[in-house]
């Protein structure tokens, strides 16, 4: 899709053929949508807020934030 | 050269930078503080926290860094320039942005910064609610998460030190930290604060 909320990313075209590969035999419609699913989940790591409760009671355990 | 360059742009638009020792804790920051305050850096402390058996050699810190996260007023930080500072890396995203800071960031393998936090927290007898299998994945995270942020902001600059280099290859990282920074400290006698022997058989 050109028009819209959609952007481009370059990849190295060796990366994009196995990635392709990967998406087809996973069972996704496009490759878009597997790259799309990918950087989803690797957003959620993150974006995750329980890890920074985590190293925040860490911290505090440890005497290094208030 | 290129580095130069843009430390040169940094520091006309920032001023003198503040040198801060970065990483998580217990990765060998206070191991990097004391080769900084050796090799001829002004070191900025308090002293309110003490040496004790998790760092006989002392802390390096200033205590009101801990209330970073929470504080309006940021402006003491200012004063730092020219020296150095202790900031852990989860407070880095708390400096304010009228500063050049040229970062050292202490990486160390995961496993011993959590065994060794674990001994810290058993000397403290502090809470700890945390299980590290999920605090290592949080901790990865948040290293990937800092290393972006610094790389991307214009007033930063970041070195990055591995423990286990620095303990042994003491001259080797001495030499790379005040190239970092600009050669202005005595090598010799940053390398010769590390002492291995305070390292080599413990994982703290």
């Amino acid at each position: 899709m050109f028009w819209g909320n959609s952007a481009k990313v370059k990849l190295d075209r060796a990366l994009y053929d196995k990635v392709a590969k990967v998406a087809d035999v996973a069972g996704y419609a496009t490759t878009d949508e597997f790259v799309a699913h990918v950087l989803e989940k690797e957003m959620l790591h993150f974006e995750n807020m329980k890890g920074d409760d985590d190293i925040r009671a860490k911290l505090k355990g440890l005497g290094y934030i208030s | 050269m290129f580095a130069a360059i843009q430390n040169w742009r940094r520091q006309s638009t920032y001023g003198d930078p503040i040198v801060v020792v970065s990483g998580l804790p217990r990765s060998g920051t206070s191991m990097m503080m004391r080769m900084l305050d050796a090799g001829g850096l002004g070191t900025v402390t308090d002293g309110i926290r003490t040496a004790d058996i998790d760092n006989p050699k002392g802390y390096f810190e200033l205590e009101r860094i801990k209330d970073l996260e929470k504080e309006a007023d940021k402006s003491y930080i200012r004063q730092s320039r020219g020296k150095v500072i202790k900031v852990i890396s989860f407070l880095l995203k708390d400096l304010p942005p009228d500063n050049f800071y040229q970062v050292l960031f202490m990486r160390r393998d995961l496993d011993e910064v959590l065994k060794s936090q674990d001994k810290m927290i058993e000397h403290r007898q502090a809470d700890d609610p945390t299980q590290n299998d999920t605090l290592k994945e949080a901790y990865r995270n948040h290293i990937v998460s800092v290393r972006r942020m610094v790389r991307n902001a214009p007033n930063f600059a970041i070195h990055e030190v591995f423990y286990a280099q620095c303990v042994s290859s003491p001259g080797q990282v001495a030499t790379e930290v005040n190239a970092f920074l600009g050669g202005r400290l005595d090598a010799a006698k940053m390398t010769a604060a590390v002492d291995p022997s305070l390292y080599r058989n413990k994982s703290g």
